[in-house]
């Protein structure tokens, strides 16, 4: 590649990509730290105390990670049963285009259905009803804008199972697990073993970088505990955007160290992720390297 | 039996939001029991390719929107991923791109919304445009650094190494080989842009009323059947290219 173009290249990288982050967390970090801003007076960390002893903050993130953790795990857990279940069906027939039809669906969409379906006016409802099991709308309990976020965790898992379980079946292929489970039987394993000690441990292992990543994407979510979430407890990024809007312009540092909170929270896991990561190809090479040798 | 059957309510439960937003999406008035609308009307759709319907213009900017950021997002993160793809620390500049999908576009949008004010940037269509170029271009970078592997460079020493130019070796070998990744790359940019709410309606201020914005506004005024149909309009082009894909891409491939 000639130099110019090498340099225009990382140019559009740095305007684009880097940029943007090193500016917007600059703001925020500089704002919470009263070093900028509408009522500025230099720089103190009376913002950040305020954050902290804020238990409407720990709630926040309590409730964020609570959520992520229950949406990954059911989502994991379905998708887990249905590849291992179902594996041939995926390679061709309904399923193996069904399961690309949730994926189309926006987040703002799935808030918004789910909402018709489990308030107490939705769908499940009026079916509850006509079958005698709840004989008011106010009788059916509160499965959105109610404290345990079900209605956010059934969104955040009807969107997550179907990429769960492309992501389970891409790594049950590329993994080689059927044959992997042809050892195992042939080696005197029941089909029940060779589902716990084989293929869960290795899909649950391979797909754990996605997973972490995808739990963060649940914590920071936005739309769906918009629609769905309450007052209090609040999703964090919810938490951040409405002290943002709220009139009250000392909430306003307040909002920007909220993020910079869950900025700094995201890179570590990022780094924890990516080193891990490395030590896990690391050691797979080893391990190669180690039945070479052997052999 | 039992896997027809189990199979059969994991289709239920991925079709049932296609169906109840279709059905709400051409009813009127929805009263507590009734399982379906009282009344049928094709009205609101009708609305849609009308001109000055209430959703059309929002329709046509997102499309617009979507299309462009697509394409501009594609080609550049097609281009300038290869250089940090072929760098000793790739790694590292690889996390700077996944930074505004974990850390949430929202919260990027939070952090940049000053800069947007000061630049006049804040909403205007413009304004949005650049700000889901900066979350559209790292996904493409990312999606094209597996691709410029040691085949890809190997392919341009072979043609260099016979005479050819770097302008031939990309237009006549790269580009060829590489023109499915393109699709389902121009593909994924046009769904995350026309997805994005948090961001759009952080930077737009309301003003910018793309796709995702309205369906807020009509939930807001309790209007479902609107927030359907405008719900419908967001599914619709993505099922499009996702039976594009199905049936064309990846026969070709």
């Amino acid at each position: 590649m000639k130099k110019p173009l090498r340099l225009l290249s990382w140019a559009v990288f740095l305007v684009l990509a880097a940029l943007p982050l090193l500016a917007g967390w600059g703001y925020a970090g500089a704002y919470s730290l009263g070093m900028t801003g509408l009522l500025h007076k230099g720089v103190t960390l009376a913002h950040w105390q305020a954050v902290w002893s804020d238990a409407a903050f720990w709630k926040s993130m309590g409730f964020s990670v609570y959520v992520a953790l229950t949406a990954i795990s059911l989502a994991t857990f379905f998708a887990l049963l249905s590849v291992v279940a179902w594996q041939r069906d995926f390679r061709r027939g309904w399923l193996s285009y069904a399961v690309y039809l949730p994926l189309t669906v926006p987040a703002m969409v799935v808030g918004f259905f789910t909402f018709n379906l489990l308030s107490k006016g939705g769908l499940l409802s009026r079916i509850s009803y006509r079958l005698g099991f709840t004989d008011s709308l106010v009788a059916f309990p509160d499965w959105v804008n109610d404290p345990f976020g079900i209605g956010i965790i059934v969104a955040h898992t009807w969107m997550a199972v179907p990429f769960f379980m492309l992501l389970f079946y891409n790594l049950f292929q590329s993994e080689g697990l059927v044959s992997l489970g042809q050892v195992a039987r042939s080696l005197g394993a029941g089909s029940g073993q060779v589902v716990r000690k084989v293929f869960v441990p290795v899909l649950l292992r391979k797909a754990s970088p996605i997973l972490v990543l995808y739990g963060l994407f649940v914590m920071g979510s936005y739309e769906i505990p918009l629609l769905l979430g309450t007052q209090s407890p609040q999703m964090i990024s919810v938490l951040a955007i409405r002290k943002l809007q709220r009139f009250n312009l000392m909430d306003v540092p307040q909002a920007y160290a909220v993020s910079v909170f869950f900025v700094v929270l995201v890179v570590g896991v990022l780094v924890l992720v990516s080193g891990r990561g490395k030590r896990w190809r690391l050691k797979s090479k080893d391990g190669v390297l180690n039945q070479k040798m052997a052999s | 039996m039992r896997r027809r059957i189990l199979q059969g309510i994991w289709g239920l439960i991925w079709v049932l939001p296609f169906l109840l937003l279709l059905v709400l999406s051409i009813g009127r008035q929805w009263p507590f029991p009734a399982l379906l609308p009282r009344q049928w009307s094709l009205a609101y759709w009708a609305d849609v390719f009308a001109r000055g319907g209430n959703l059309n213009e929002s329709l046509l900017f997102s499309l617009v929107l979507s299309l462009s950021i697509a394409a501009i997002a594609t080609g550049l993160g097609y281009v300038t991923s290869r250089q940090i793809a072929y760098h000793p620390k790739k790694e590292r500049w690889l996390l700077l791109a996944y930074f505004p999908y974990a850390m949430a576009p929202v919260i990027l949008a939070a952090c940049l919304q000053h800069y947007f004010l000061v630049l006049g940037w804040s909403g205007k269509w413009s304004g949005v445009w650049l700000a889901q170029l900066c979350i559209t271009y790292p996904f493409a970078v990312i999606f094209f650094s597996g691709f410029w592997n040691q085949r890809m460079q190997s392919m341009e020493h072979l043609v260099t190494t016979l005479g050819g130019t770097y302008w031939q070796a990309f237009r006549k070998v790269l580009l060829p080989m590489s023109s499915s990744a393109l699709l389902v790359c121009f593909f994924q940019t046009f769904l995350i842009s026309w997805f994005e709410y948090g961001l759009t309606s952080l930077i737009g201020v309301g003003k910018v009323q793309t796709l995702p914005v309205k369906v807020f506004q009509y939930v807001q005024e309790a209007n479902i059947f609107l927030a359907a149909l405008a719900g419908c309009l967001l599914f619709l082009p993505p099922l499009i290219l996702w039976w594009m894909n199905k049936r064309w891409l990846f026969r070709q491939g």
